[in-house]
């Protein structure tokens, strides 16, 4: 056969019509999914429960069919463990990378500083990763590949404050109008309450009476919480990190009487919930502490709850395993989207994406996602230990219980 | 002002109370220090095992109800021949092969060997603890730990020492064991023995003194003691297998306020730590704490280079 134009033209096409009937015949058996977690060292029981919640999706995405549109391939979790410094994690991404050269996107690493480490190396991957991290840093970098499903720490600092206050206000019939602060000064809680002090308490209203920043670890709380209660603050942000000192400031709080909900005590961040604190702390120290999270245990995801419990073993459902939950979902809803398991495509799915179904397992927004990766909407969550469970309160309209706000 | 008096009286009784406790691992160390020349690096390991037998113990007690309340504090003086005996078989097996008459021939005296011997047997408590025990705070869950014994100062009607109970009584439990442990050195014939061969092993080899087993005795109390320190801790800091590093930084600045060599000292050393640590918030920001205590540890040193007792007061 001679080389003409006519003859160039009929070999493309068929080779193009062999191409295509080989990738149907070739269409994956398993879609690789990953998750970067802590798994050991400090953070080693969230990076846990975000293991276990991530297994539980694939779990029942497995159940429910696999990948639909690749014709029924099943998904697998490949997991590394990012331990307890962001070096460690930048390893872990890389190691995953090499491991897994068909991973499709991934989750993780808790621990914001970690999950800056990791999203560097999946980045320049291009592999399409979500986190619930809540750093400001981890969306503002101009990547292409990360989505936070989480309200951002700055967002989470502008919405807290006034939600808290309605909350006492529904809960009281009256305004909050003096505020605490008791903290370390780790990155978390600094950012939390910069806009605070920086006016945003005086534009609410609110006075701040008593303003006390420690380095971690707490000798003793007495002196602290000696001060809060000279102060007499109507509600006290309590922002320990570590968790021997959330048991010394809460003990100390119940010593002096100011425990059980006396004095609201506010915490942000998942780890208030964690069922480690409990067994540490005890259920009278932790009654009426509330948190604010990302996601927690919201009204209509009570099966999805005791299924959990009744799969892991956990007592509830945490933001961790319910973020990783939900993450497994949405890049298993990009890939049915993309038709495929190349990661150009599952991600061009991900930036049009508007899933209403997946956005309930958050407390608002949507399963929508902006330029720079937020998700549209995002919102919080605020939960309260009550007899030894913590409790979703807030949002009302996914609250499963009412505050307790007894005052003094 | 009377806000001022309170603050001052219940930061005071905290200081004292954390410095009960601080003087308690300090003397644990010292012993082992002040003894046997051997800087252990795994004193706050140690503590660490103690704590974590504390929970254990305690949790077991914790079914018998006659216990009750003391269950932890029981918990804790039963930490101590489990520790004692653990401390010993370890001196036996390694750390007498770079101390002592044995150490005579090895270089610098066998300290380079006894360093890294110590930071080996710290590095295996500690990933061994972590493989045992996971990375997961453990704690004993006491009523006493949130409870005080309120105490009217009688300057006006609000005015209140809140005294926590948990740490009021490891603070007393603390004092007694020190206290314990001073009369065994002084008064009875096992601390002859140690005295004898702290001044002089050579010396006291002479005088049919066994150096090896006053080593060996040293070594386990220094660990039983530590033991005991981080049982009656745990009450309040919950254990962890890396928790040992928060608090051998202020043994050792203890022992060294304190002065080298002086077990009493050593108490006092770790007392003006938990001190000065506490009273320091009432004129700086929190978060210089830690910051005070190393200040005064450097002035200290400055004008009283032997420390608070030094060695003309007390050796071993």
């Amino acid at each position: 056969m001679s080389i003409t134009r006519r003859n160039l033209t009929k070999l493309a096409a068929a080779s193009t019509v062999v191409a295509s009937s080989s990738a149907r015949a070739q269409q994956p058996a398993e879609v690789v999914f990953g998750l970067i977690s802590p798994l050991s060292g400090p953070w080693a029981k969230s990076g846990d429960l975000s293991r276990k919640g991530a297994e539980m999706a694939v779990a029942d995405i497995n159940k429910a069919g696999g990948i639909k549109a690749l014709g029924g391939a099943k998904v697998r979790l490949a997991v590394g463990d990012c331990g307890d410094s962001p070096e460690k994690s930048k390893n872990a991404a890389q190691r995953l990378l090499a491991d897994e050269p068909n991973l499709v996107g991934g989750a993780g690493a808790y621990v914001s500083s970690f999950t800056l480490a990791v999203t560097e190396v999946t980045e320049r991957a291009g592999v399409p990763w979500f986190t619930l991290s809540y750093s400001d840093a981890i969306t503002s970098r101009g990547f292409h590949y990360v989505y936070q499903t989480s309200p951002t720490a700055d967002a989470q600092a502008k919405a807290a404050l006034p939600t808290l206050l309605a909350l006492a206000k529904a809960a009281t019939g009256r305004d909050a109008k003096k505020l605490g602060i008791v903290m370390d000064n780790t990155a978390s809680p600094v950012s939390f309450t910069k806009g605070l002090r920086a006016g945003g308490a005086e534009a609410l209203g609110m006075q701040i009476v008593v303003d006390e920043t420690f380095t971690p670890p707490l000798s003793d709380a007495g002196p602290v919480m000696q001060r809060v209660r000279a102060a007499r603050p109507d509600v006290l942000l309590l922002l320990p990190t570590a968790v021997p000192d959330i048991k010394l400031t809460l003990e100390k709080m119940n010593e002096i009487g100011l425990g059980h909900g006396k004095l609201p005590a506010i915490n942000n961040g998942g780890p208030m919930g964690s069922p480690d604190l409990l067994r540490v702390v005890g259920p009278d120290m932790l009654e009426g502490v509330m948190f604010i999270t990302a996601t927690w245990g919201l009204k209509g995801m009570e099966a999805l709850t005791e299924e959990f419990r009744r799969r892991t073993g956990e007592p509830w459902i945490t933001q961790d395993s319910l973020s990783n939950y939900a993450h497994m979902w949405i890049l298993k809803a990009a890939v049915e989207a993309a038709g495929s398991t190349d990661r150009e495509k599952v991600n061009a799915a991900i930036k049009v994406m508007d899933d209403p179904e997946i956005a309930k397992f958050f407390p608002g927004g949507r399963v929508k996602f902006d330029e720079q990766g937020h998700r549209v909407g995002a919102s919080l969550v605020i939960a309260q230990w009550q007899n030894g469970v913590p409790v979703t309160v807030f949002p009302i309209d996914r609250a499963v219980a009412q505050p307790i706000w007894p005052g003094r | 002002m009377n806000a001022m008096i309170e603050q001052f009286v219940q930061t005071l009784a905290a200081g004292l109370t954390a410095g009960s406790l601080y003087g308690l691992t300090c003397v644990g160390l010292a012993m082992i220090f002040g003894i046997m020349r051997v800087i252990n690096f795994a004193q706050g390991d140690f503590m660490m095992v103690g704590m974590y037998l504390a929970v254990w113990i305690a949790a077991r007690l914790g079914g018998v109800h006659v216990f009750g309340a003391a269950a932890p504090f029981i918990a804790a003086i039963l930490v101590a021949p489990v520790l004692f005996m653990a401390g010993s078989l370890l001196h036996r097996l390694l750390i007498s092969r770079t101390t002592g008459l044995r150490a005579v021939g090895l270089s610098g005296e066998g300290h380079q060997a006894q360093l890294i011997l110590t930071l080996g047997v710290a590095l295996i408590l500690q990933n061994g603890a972590l493989i045992l025990m996971g990375s997961s705070p453990v704690s004993i869950v006491s009523k006493l730990s949130s409870r005080a014994w309120e105490i009217p100062l009688l300057i006006d009607e609000d005015s209140t020492l809140f005294l926590n109970q948990a740490r009021t009584i490891s603070a007393l439990v603390s004092i007694g064991v020190a206290f314990l442990l001073f009369r065994l050195i002084r008064q009875t014939g096992i601390g002859k023995s140690l005295r004898a061969a702290a001044d002089n092993p050579e010396a006291a080899t002479y005088v049919g003194i066994d150096v090896t087993r006053a080593h060996r005795i040293a070594f386990g109390l220094g660990a039983a003691i530590a033991g005991v320190a981080g049982a009656l801790m745990v009450l309040s800091t919950p254990a962890q297998p890396f928790v040992g590093t928060d608090f051998i930084i202020i043994m050792y600045a203890g022992v060294v306020l304190g002065g080298i060599g002086s077990i009493t000292g050593a108490f006092w050393g770790g007392m003006v730590i938990g001190v000065v640590q506490q009273l320091s918030t009432l004129v700086l920001p929190l978060q210089l704490q830690n910051a005070m205590v190393f200040l005064v540890f450097v002035l200290i040193l400055l004008f009283r280079p032997q420390g608070l007792f030094g060695r003309t007061v007390e050796r071993a």
